[in-house]
């Protein structure tokens, strides 16, 4: 039993998946569509929800029901009722197929880098210390995480930085804020860069490295006090403006709302410039959910789609670029190489549980 | 210890909402607490309805609801408890099956519990709103703070141990209003950077003794202590703390006079952001619903609508706020990342940090009392003595003083224990027995003077405050199963009590209906004291748990 809680606790760790009591796919009747249904994290709600994605999907032959959880460990695990999951990581993934004994290789539609969310005025402070900068021909900032994870360890306030003083609402301890690692994709994907920081620019992959990094992970941790479950909500707090001043978040959140034209105030997208990709990886059980996620890969038209809601086509590069073009407020770079940014690799699921256990003082 | 049914909790419920719909119009309120370890009653599983446990200040949701039911075919069906209980519900399972989601306007104190965590399968915040402090307009004025717009916590706290500024807040053991005020307050003392820590907690303890001198209200729901405020007399409260959302509302039935100006401290808030959350435990159609539901209220229209119908800052991007809402930013202080800081930290203040208790219980033990309902008095009130008690909800606190009156044909006897400080000698336990040792032994048998023994409480309380020359939370239970059929009548207490001093007459009272006692007797108590009538006949320990919280 205890061993089962295990597996299916790594099993979460990445995912951002849950999964639910769902059936198999059905042959509906009237119109000869396969319904598939299949378990996503809450990143991915409002793509599903799309009409034209829905309509897309039906001219495939397809209809999806989706059941968006942030992650929560439940009592109950049925993972063979599923068509599918869809995970926001490549590791959760192969999780996933171990558990499922799925010989097929994951299909991985599009992705997006983690990046960190300032107002306006909270990024010329950290530039004005060293902690950011913007480069002045593509207007990209870029937040130097070497420079923040020492200013992390050194306890550096707010109150101690220059030109923080106009800025009442600066003052405390510098972190990021993020969800909880052992529930949610993106907070353990923050323990993944950080451990990588930390172990001199090296993957962590066994105990040793673990040892080496816990104790800074564990002090950004217990700054945070209680965390979110999920990626929505430490975003939904930034956008109504309350929270910490340094968010992080993936970028198909921010670039989500610039590419529909909502106003974003004086948001700031910092991207660091050692960064990690949350992978959003498709495990198809049955023939409907390979079905689908070959469909999110390789259909033209709902690549396209995936574009508008801020992801990263894998197979299509410049479908994000199309879609950001022109958007300065905040500004995005279209191509995260020709900016510069560095990405750390992601230990193995087994080295980040043991990650997040050591960040949760477990 | 008799389990209670849901029938009384029921009836407790049904009380606790007739004072809320009364006063829906002027706060929103934590609304009233449900007794532990029962919860309200829960309709069954029905197509196309959503059970949620909720805190009752989204009653205010209600025409948004309506409109919400209209669009989208999901009916909800409220069940209101106060946040942390709710939170307990959770975690111990009593939720599962019973309600598909649950809505409180936090859920940082669920989320420390593990148990209470795994049972979450989603939280989507909804809308939020600061806790923040609302403050008299002449007493900014006397304080020097301009339009309220840079006052600090330092500042409040200055003021209230100076005896400039007194307060109202709710019990932050129940209130998630009061929690969140404690936790912003013991960050702000202890210039704790980041989240709380024992340390930060012993650090900031003088400077929060001094800030608490100046709590003058407390209350088991904000309800209750709205309406205390605007009972009070001009001077007594000069402040509330509450949501933003809550002050503001509350000013659109206030008086010129008391008006609040909301103060969002400069140096930091906890806010609140109201996470609709399905519940592990709900059925497929039930998911369904609940999806349906949050994508319609988190449109960009509805949410406006939200804003500008109860006062809270809207949480989609490009929903504009309420005009009324300020835009300047402040500082969100970190809820504490471990529930022995979180415990730790109600413990601190109901048993050091606040000002001390005066409690006196007036208890009917009459004739008819003998029995079965003896035996539930005595359940009822010895449960206030025992230890089991992590969020320091129930228990006689520290330096409390608790005066025990038995009542019957006239006062059988009083009796006074002072429950001493932990860390003395002997300390608090040997005291608590006493009073149970007291409780229990009880006894029934006489007639029921209701009135007199009242107005002989009132009188142990004036020489006991003029023995001590001390300043405490002082209110009186009155617990009856009968009607008073000796002794003075309702008139002579009412001219009795038009008589006080104005220190006794702010001493209210809370009786709790209980076997056959005349409710109209009870609420005419409540009312002329400022008090609050409780149903026990359902859940005696309910009603005494409850009742906790404002004491």
């Amino acid at each position: 039993m205890k061993r089962a809680f295990g597996v299916l606790a790594a099993l979460l760790l990445l995912g951002g998946v849950a999964y639910a009591l769902l059936k198999p796919s059905d042959s509906d009747p009237a119109d000869g569509a396969v319904t598939v249904t299949g378990v996503i994290g809450s990143e991915k709600r409002a793509f599903f929800q799309d009409p034209d994605v829905i309509a897309e999907l039906a001219k495939q032959g397809l209809k999806v029901n989706t059941e968006t959880t942030g992650s929560w460990l439940m009592g109950e695990v049925k993972l063979n009722t599923m068509d599918f999951a869809f995970p926001a990581s490549i590791s959760a993934a192969e999780a996933l197929r171990n558990q499922l004994t799925i010989k097929d290789a994951p299909v991985r539609p599009f992705y997006s880098p983690l990046v960190i969310l300032a107002h306006g005025p909270v990024a010329e402070v950290l530039a004005q210390n060293g902690l950011a900068s913007m480069d002045p021909a593509t207007r990209v900032w870029t937040f130097k995480m070497d420079a923040y994870l020492d200013a992390v360890k050194a306890g550096r306030k707010w109150q101690e930085l220059k030109g923080a003083d106009a800025h009442p609402e600066l003052s405390g301890s510098v972190y990021l804020t993020t969800t909880d690692p052992a529930s949610s994709s993106s907070g353990a994907l923050y323990l993944a860069v950080l451990s990588y920081l930390q172990n001199n620019h090296q993957v962590v992959s066994d105990p040793a490295g673990v040892a080496a990094t816990k104790d800074v992970l564990r002090t950004v941790t217990t700054m945070q006090g209680d965390q979110k479950s999920s990626s929505d909500e430490p975003f939904k707090d930034f956008v109504s403006g309350f929270g910490n001043p340094l968010v992080l978040a993936y970028e198909s959140q921010a670039a989500e709302l610039a590419v529909k034209g909502t106003p974003t105030g004086d948001m700031v997208v910092l991207y660091p410039d050692t960064t990690v990709s949350s992978d959003h990886t498709i495990v198809g059980r049955t023939e409907g959910g390979r079905k689908l996620a070959n469909l999110l890969r390789d259909n033209a038209r709902l690549r396209e789609l995936e574009a508008r809601y801020g992801f990263r086509p894998q197979a299509d590069p410049a479908a994000f670029a199309t879609a950001v073009k022109g958007r300065t407020n905040p500004t995005f770079a279209p191509d995260l190489a020709a900016a510069k940014l560095k990405q750390a690799p992601v230990p193995s699921s087994e080295v980040l549980t043991m990650l997040t256990d050591a960040a949760k003082g477990k | 210890m008799k389990h209670r049914g849901w029938k009384g909790s029921g009836q407790l419920l049904a009380a606790g909402l007739t004072l809320l719909l009364v006063t829906a119009c002027t706060s929103g309120g934590d609304g009233p607490p449900s007794p532990r370890p029962s919860d309200p009653p829960a309709p069954t599983a029905k197509a196309g309805v959503l059970r949620i446990l909720a805190g009752s200040e989204l009653q205010d949701m209600a025409p948004v609801l309506e409109e919400a039911r209209k669009a989208t075919g999901v009916t909800v069906q409220f069940s209101w408890t106060g946040s942390l209980d709710g939170a307990d519900t959770v975690s111990s399972g009593r939720a599962d099956g019973k309600y598909d989601a649950v809505w409180f306007p936090s859920n940082h104190y669920l989320r420390l519990d593990d148990g209470g965590r795994s049972k979450l399968l989603s939280e989507t915040p909804v809308m939020a709103s600061p806790v923040a402090v609302g403050v008299r307009a002449s007493v900014l004025g006397e304080l020097g703070w301009g339009d309220g717009s840079k006052v600090t916590w330092a500042q409040l706290g200055d003021a209230a141990s100076a005896g400039k500024l007194s307060y109202g807040m709710a019990d932050p053991s129940r209130s998630n209003s009061g929690f969140s005020a404690l936790v912003a307050v013991a960050s702000a003392f202890s210039g704790a950077g980041s989240a709380l820590t024992e340390a930060d907690v012993r650090k900031a303890t003088p400077s929060l003794k001094q800030f608490f001198t100046g709590q003058k209200l407390t209350s088991g729901s904000s309800g209750w202590l709205a309406q205390a405020y605007g009972r009070a007399e001009p001077g007594r409260v000069g402040a509330l703390v509450n949501y933003e959302s809550v002050l503001l509302s509350l000013n659109k039935s206030l008086a010129p006079e008391q008006q609040l100006t909301v103060v969002r401290p400069l140096d930091g808030v906890v806010s609140a952001d109201y996470p609709l959350s399905l519940l592990g435990s709900a059925a497929q159609g039930e998911r369904d619903s609940f999806k349906r539901l949050t994508s319609y209220l988190l449109k960009e229209d509805v949410q406006r609508r939200i804003s500008e119908l109860t006062l809270r800052r809207p949480v989609t991007p490009g929903a504009a706020a309420a005009p009324s809402l300020p835009s300047d930013r402040r500082r969100e202080l970190p809820f504490p990342g471990s529930k022995v800081v979180a415990d730790g930290l109600l413990a601190s203040y109901q048993n050091e940090l606040r000002r001390p208790s005066r409690t006196v219980y007036v208890l009917d033990t009459s004739g008819s009392m003998a029995g079965d309902r003896l035996a539930a008095l005595k359940a009822a009130l010895g449960r206030l003595t025992g230890a089991d008690d992590t969020r320091s909800v129930r228990r006689f606190r520290d330096r409390e003083e608790v005066t025990l009156i038995s009542f019957a044909s006239k006062v059988k006897y009083a009796k006074t224990h002072a429950v001493p400080a932990t860390g003395t000698q002997p300390g608090p336990q040997a005291e608590l027995a006493a009073i149970n040792a007291d409780v229990q032994a009880l006894s029934a048998d006489g007639g029921t003077a209701v009135y007199s023994s009242l107005e002989e409480a009132y009188r142990v309380i004036e020489r006991q405050q003029a023995a001590a020359a001390d300043d405490r939370f002082t209110s009186i239970v009155l617990m009856t199963d009968g009607e008073s059929n000796e002794g003075a009548t309702d008139g002579d207490f009412r001219k009795f009590h038009q008589e006080l001093s104005s220190a006794q007459k702010a001493v209210p009272v809370f009786p709790i209906l209980f076997g056959d006692a005349a409710k109209s007797q009870l609420q005419g108590i409540a009312d002329q004291t400022g008090g609050k009538l409780f149903d026990g006949t359902g859940s005696l320990d309910g009603a005494f748990e409850e009742i906790r919280g404002y004491q």
